[in-house]
């Protein structure tokens, strides 16, 4: 890790009634200590890295309190290590981003609460969805329901977030339960404040050693047991954390005087309700709504008792839940009719099935539920429509704009070591003919937007080689197919390599080693320089490809365009089969320029002799093709208007961004694109040579430019 | 709810992943809690860190915590459309997309946004031109706001010698959106940041100048300096003052080019070529000509070997690379230039009786794309500089290469398709004219542009002017083809267009022959 989490840390270390100032899942983070939780592990990735990033720079405070940390290589491991909880009275949490990382983890959550849990286990999942999300839209909600987990989605402020944490671990308890702790993107971003309280140190930790085993097969997923596990999970836990959930009130009521209709809200999307109903003239800004609000702060299980008495007299109420299935508006449906209340359920039939909720997107869902359902004297007493407004607003944009802004896709950054791949690739494709390309999830994944259009599936992390296995034997040239260093070791040494060569794949595997888990915060990986505990890790994809017996492995720095080129030409061509892997190597130039830009600013500053690298390019020698953007894309790489009169074409430009990683050059050469690129090195606190070499240089170059036309 | 309706302030940060937008947000927040004021920020950065378009979305509340009795606003996560009071943007088009989503409207919102550019790489990669039109956003932008505060921030930071986010701080402070938070609060959250502060301040005081000023005027774009000429181009020049200006001021600067191109005179030939494109212009501005003398001036100075090794040991060039990558006086600069001459290019200048059988012996062994020298050059220095300025000092013999009689062969070849079309039609020659933009670049860039015109020459200006097309379906055809051509490398688009236009032209063709 490059970065450094120093004033976070401090926050975790606050005591009872002071007050705690920062983003959401940093709330959590201080609520796991605060509810003494032994063990915390999880898998990097937005929006939830900050929770691992900022406990792994607290190995001081965590030594103290004993409790243990592990960074695992993917998921599925972290939700093993809730096991712990299974045996022992120890509370435990683990984290990922959803839904994907609840998929990977499935199976060990699937025993997990099977076996059920003695100390309190919880899950916090940042759920990826709508806008900012990288990762296919789905629930993570279907989890909790088939494995009988709970489900809390808490209303996002830092408070309620942190009560909902410390009351989870009870709940877990009290039902034998895992508990999912679900945040959206922005919740887990929000900036507030809470008052702290103290942190506890766990009754079993690294400082309060464990010494009998607990042997009990009922916890032991193993048949008899199970069956009588599914037993105990339907007639005892679901029935105890619905108790629990009422009797803590984790549910909560706002009442108000229009009491024949209501709304029915996931914690979570409270707000936005609330904003809503404020912009419609039946809330005040601090939440003193007119509608009675149900908040379902648990979403999972519902308890359909407190369902039946908020409706209880309604003549409708409004279902507030993002996303499809609807599971929400279905448990009202059932728990109303099984009581036979006869309240009218409106949900996505005034809101949409799919897709974020955003403000207006909630906003048109409540004034159209007031407009089919409240009386007739309150909607003529309302303002003018909020959402007629806004849509007038947007139409009357879009008119003075003419055509629509064009979007701005997320791309390699500046310099980046895998940029170089594609363009080699790009060079390849076109004198080979394109191939079918698998492609994984990582920073990598961007290959598949403009400038470079490349990659025909991705279907999950560290899968881009075993996604290949159904359609390489089936197609007529070699396939390619691309793995991050961050795949290859959450899955993909097994899943992918292993098993490609298992089965006599003839195809061609990109491992992109930048050296960090890059794209979600440059966490340590096995095959990393360096290790959290600053030592090494004593581990090698080289190592393990050899280990994993594959014979044709060639090791190529990215930015050698023309050597990447050739070996990808050697793979494609190749007429020994068998499965050719080529390890991409060149680190993630953020990470880079974060480690080299201040020890170059101390060399600087203490007058030692620094040579700058960067690229340009001769104004009048561009023609205005951009032939050398679409072969990079790179965003130092852009274009300005022509100063040429003759021209009108924007010329290609290269920005004060550029950190002279060479691609430019490389591909101006191996493409043989346009000479006016060039290379400059600028001799920052020249030496008594440079500046002699540089004026007799000088000299003579003046001199030669003298003689022609003086 | 019966005291006055008080509600958050909002306000809307939109930005691009890695442009510091995070710390702007932060710096906002700060302010406001070092104002005693509750405040709640949230954001997505997700993905879109890498470059990406993002927003940052803030609420202040603005009664003082000391003031609210332990009562808390329910803030929101999202902005909502029309419910935005402070609009920053760090860039035009992110203006013109919050303008889009609602997020600016007459009654509310500030607008406070940078005017400078970033292109999105729809717009970087295309062939030709392919920015977006500056100006609706533009006007959007003022008519749709309360009062919009449009001026080149990012300039205005690198004048200071700090970053946009917080020039665009300092403009924040100044608007007086957030009268509660005070001056002093926004410095202390600077201060508070720890990093880089004075740089910081300093431009945090640019910006709220900028702001106070509201002047926001942008700098023009430096003008040419025109280059010094001998006195016989002078006297050439001299021969074209009863055209309009627009006119005489490209065909001055196609004089200039092609004798420092070549000679003086291939810039007289150049003259004569442009009168007889003159001499059948009937538009009253003589536009046809201006825009003939344009394309032939680029395509009589066709790029090749000399023409790079002129332009990159000019005099001048080095003083242009220094103020390029800002290398500070005193600094020596190293320059590497990156050549791949290929057997195209050499062939260029051997003459026709050598070149031509060794291009078609390379093309017969698919080597034309093969052959090629990789030179990285240094020309800072003395030997490297000297190579290329023995190369530039080929130029005479450029006239007695392949290559040079190849392009004039061309360029009159169309120069004559242009005047027999501009006695048919100026649309029409007007269209045959704009076709030379396909032609331009280097190796195999130029190879594509070349084929694709001659494409177009022959499915449609050939039979344009033989009579066998309407001059308006022509001229209208030859518009989309080159269009088309400009639409992507592979060619498939042209392809799709020129095979349209047969098509339909074909009843047309089969109707005249009736």
């Amino acid at each position: 890790m490059e970065r450094s989490f120093k004033k976070e840390v401090a926050q975790l270390r606050l005591g009872e009634g002071e007050i705690f100032s920062g983003e959401g899942i940093l709330a959590v983070t201080k609520a796991l200590l605060q509810s003494g939780v032994s063990y915390i592990g999880g898998y990097q990735g937005a929006p939830v890295s900050h929770l691992l990033d900022v406990m792994v720079d607290s190995s001081e405070l965590l030594d103290e309190l004993g409790v243990h940390l592990e960074t695992p290589t993917n998921e599925a491991a972290a939700a093993a290590m809730l096991a712990a909880s299974i045996n022992y009275p120890m509370r435990g949490a683990v984290t990922w981003k959803s839904v994907v990382g609840t998929n990977v983890a499935s199976d060990a959550l699937s025993n997990l609460s099977s076996a059920g849990v003695i100390g309190g286990a919880m899950i916090v999942i940042g759920e990826d969805y709508g806008e900012g999300a990288s990762i296919i839209q789905e629930r993570s909600h279907a989890f909790a329901m088939k494995s009988s987990m709970c489900l809390l989605d808490p209303r996002p402020n830092l408070t309620s977030i942190v009560d909902t944490v410390e009351k989870g671990f009870e709940l877990s308890e009290a039902s034998n339960m895992p508990v999912m702790l679900q945040l959206r993107i922005r919740a887990c971003h929000i900036s507030g404040r809470f008052a702290a309280r103290d942190n506890r140190p766990p009754l079993i930790s690294r400082n309060q050693l464990l010494s009998e085993p607990d042997f009990n097969i009922d916890r032991f997923c193993l048949p008899p047991s199970t069956y009588l596990q599914e037993k105990h999970k339907i007639e005892y836990r679901l029935p105890a954390a619905e108790r629990f959930v009422t009797e803590n009130k984790l549910n909560e009521v706002f009442d108000g005087d229009l009491s024949d209709i209501g709304i029915i809200t996931l914690g979570g999307l409270y707000n936005g309700v609330v904003r809503a109903l404020e912009r419609v003239g039946l809330s005040d800004i601090y939440g003193a709504s007119r509608v009675p609000i149900y908040v379902m702060n648990v979403a999972y299980p519902v308890v359909p008792k407190e369902l039946e008495e908020f409706c209880l007299g309604k003549k409708s109420v409004l279902v507030v839940e993002e996303g499809y299935p609807d599971y929400i508006e279905q448990a009202v449906h059932v728990a109303l009719r099984k009581a036979d209340v006869q309240t009218r359920v409106l949900g996505k039939q005034v809101l949409p099935k799919v897709g974020e909720y955003t403000a207006d997107v909630v906003l048109g869902g409540v004034e159209k539920f007031l407009e089919l359902e409240a009386s007739g004297n309150l909607t003529a007493s309302l303002p003018s429509s909020a959402i007629t407004h806004s849509n007038a607003l947007k139409a009357r944009a879009a008119e003075l704009l003419g055509t629509p802004i064009p979007p701005r896709p997320p791309s390699f950054c500046t310099g980046c070591p895998e940029r170089p791949v594609f363009s080699a690739m790009k060079i390849v494709e076109k004198e080979l003919g394109p191939t079918h390309i698998a492609a994984d999830v990582g920073c990598h994944t961007f290959s598949a937007l403009p400038p470079f259009n490349l990659g025909n599936t991705m279907v999950g992390y560290g899968l881009g080689l075993a996604s290949s296995a159904g359609v390489g034997p089936n197609f007529g040239k070699r396939v390619i197919s691309i793995m991050g260093d961050g795949g290859f070791w959450h899955n993909g040494i097994s899943s992918g390599v292993a098993s490609a060569n298992f089965n006599k794949h003839d195809s061609i595997l990109v491992i992109m080693k930048n050296g960090y888990s890059s794209a979600t915060g440059w966490q340590f990986l096995p095959s990393s320089k360096g290790n959290r505990f600053g030592g090494e890790t004593g581990m090698s994809i080289e190592n393990a490809l050899k280990g994993l017996g594959i014979k044709w492995v060639r090791t190529v720095r990215t930015y050698n365009v023309s050597k990447m080129a050739k070996t990808l030409r050697q793979a494609v061509t190749e007429t020994k089969k068998g499965l050719k892997v080529i390890i991409a190597d060149g680190e993630c130039q953020l990470a880079r320029q974060r480690r080299l830009r201040p020890l170059l600013k101390k060399r600087l500053d203490s007058g030692r002799r620094v040579i700058r690298t960067r690229f340009g390019i001769d104004d009048d020698l561009c023609t205005g093709d951009h032939s050398c953007i679409r072969m990079s894309g790179c965003p130092s790489l852009t274009i300005k208007p022509n100063p040429d009169p003759l021209r009108t074409d924007p010329v290609a430009h290269v920005n004060n961004e550029c950190v002279g990683c060479g691609l430019c050059g490389e591909v101006a050469h191996a493409a043989a694109l346009c000479p006016s690129f060039y290379r400059a090195e600028i001799v920052q606190n020249p030496n008594i040579w440079d500046r002699l070499l540089d004026s007799w240089r000088q000299a003579l170059i003046g001199a030669l430019q003298g003689l022609v036309r003086a | 709810m019966s005291e006055p309706l008080v509600r958050p302030i909002t306000v809307l940060i939109a930005a691009m992943g890695g442009e510091g937008g995070g710390v702007l947000t932060d710096w906002v927040v700060k302010a406001a809690e070092h104002a005693g004021l509750l405040v709640q920020s949230t954001s997505i950065p997700g993905v879109a860190q890498r470059t990406g378009a993002t927003t940052y979305y803030v609420e202040i509340f603005p009664i003082p915590i000391s003031e609210l009795d332990g009562r808390e606003p329910v803030f929101a996560l999202y902005p909502s459309a029309g419910d935005v009071d402070l609009m920053i943007a760090s860039e035009l088009l992110e203006a013109g997309r919050a303008i889009q989503n609602g997020y600016v409207s007459p009654d509310r919102t500030v607008l406070i946004a940078s005017t400078h550019r970033v292109y999105t790489i729809g717009e970087r990669s295309d062939m030709a031109d392919g920015r977006l039109d500056e100006g609706p956003v533009r006007r959007a932008a003022q008519e749709l706001s309360r009062r919009a505060l449009l001026s080149d921030f990012k300039r205005a930071a690198d004048k200071a010698g700090s970053v946009m986010n917080a020039v665009l701080l300092g403009a924040l402070a100044a608007t007086s959106v957030l009268p509660m938070v005070k001056q002093d609060s926004f410095v202390a959250a600077i201060r508070a940041g720890g990093k880089a502060i004075a740089s910081n301040l300093t431009g945090f005081e640019a910006g709220f100048q900028l702001a106070m000023s509201a002047k926001g005027q942008e700098v023009p774009t430096q003008s040419l300096v025109r280059p010094k000429v001998s006195s016989r181009v002078e006297r050439l020049i001299n021969e074209v003052k009863d055209d309009p200006v627009p006119v005489r001021e490209i065909i001055e600067h196609g004089v200039r080019r092609l004798e420092s191109y070549q000679d003086l005179s291939y810039a007289r030939l150049y003259l004569t070529r442009v009168s007889r494109v003159r001499a059948v212009d009937t538009t009253h501005d003589k536009s046809l000509t201006q825009e003939a003398a344009r394309q032939l001036a680029l395509r009589m100075a066709y790029e090749d070997v000399v023409r790079v090794a002129q332009l990159k040991t000019a005099r001048e060039r080095m003083d242009r690379v220094r103020a390029e990558i800002k290398a500070v006086p005193g600094e020596p600069v190293r320059v590497t230039e990156f050549l791949k001459p290929g057997i195209e290019e050499i062939c260029s200048l051997l003459p026709g009786a050598i070149a031509r059988p060794l291009l078609r012996w390379a093309e017969n062994r698919n080597l034309t794309e093969k052959l090629h020298i990789g030179l990285a050059l240094k020309t800072s220095s003395v030997t490297g500089f000297l190579a290329m300025w023995l190369l530039a000092r080929l130029r005479p013999i450029r006239r007695l290469g392949y290559r040079f009689r190849e392009e004039q062969l061309m360029i009159d070849a169309w120069l004559h398709q242009v005047c027999v079309g501009a006695q048919r039609a100026p649309e029409l020659a007007r269209e045959i004219i704009s076709c030379a933009r396909l032609i331009k670049g280097y190796g195999e860039t130029h190879r594509r542009g070349y084929k694709n015109y001659e494409r177009i020459q022959e499915t449609l200006i050939a039979p344009a002017l033989d009579g066998d097309m309407p001059f308006g379906d022509a001229a209208d055809a030859i518009e989309k083809a080159v269009a088309a051509a400009l639409d992507n490398p592979d060619g498939s688009a042209l392809g799709d267009v020129l095979l349209g236009t047969a098509d339909a032209s074909k009843p047309a063709v089969a109707h005249a022959a009736e």
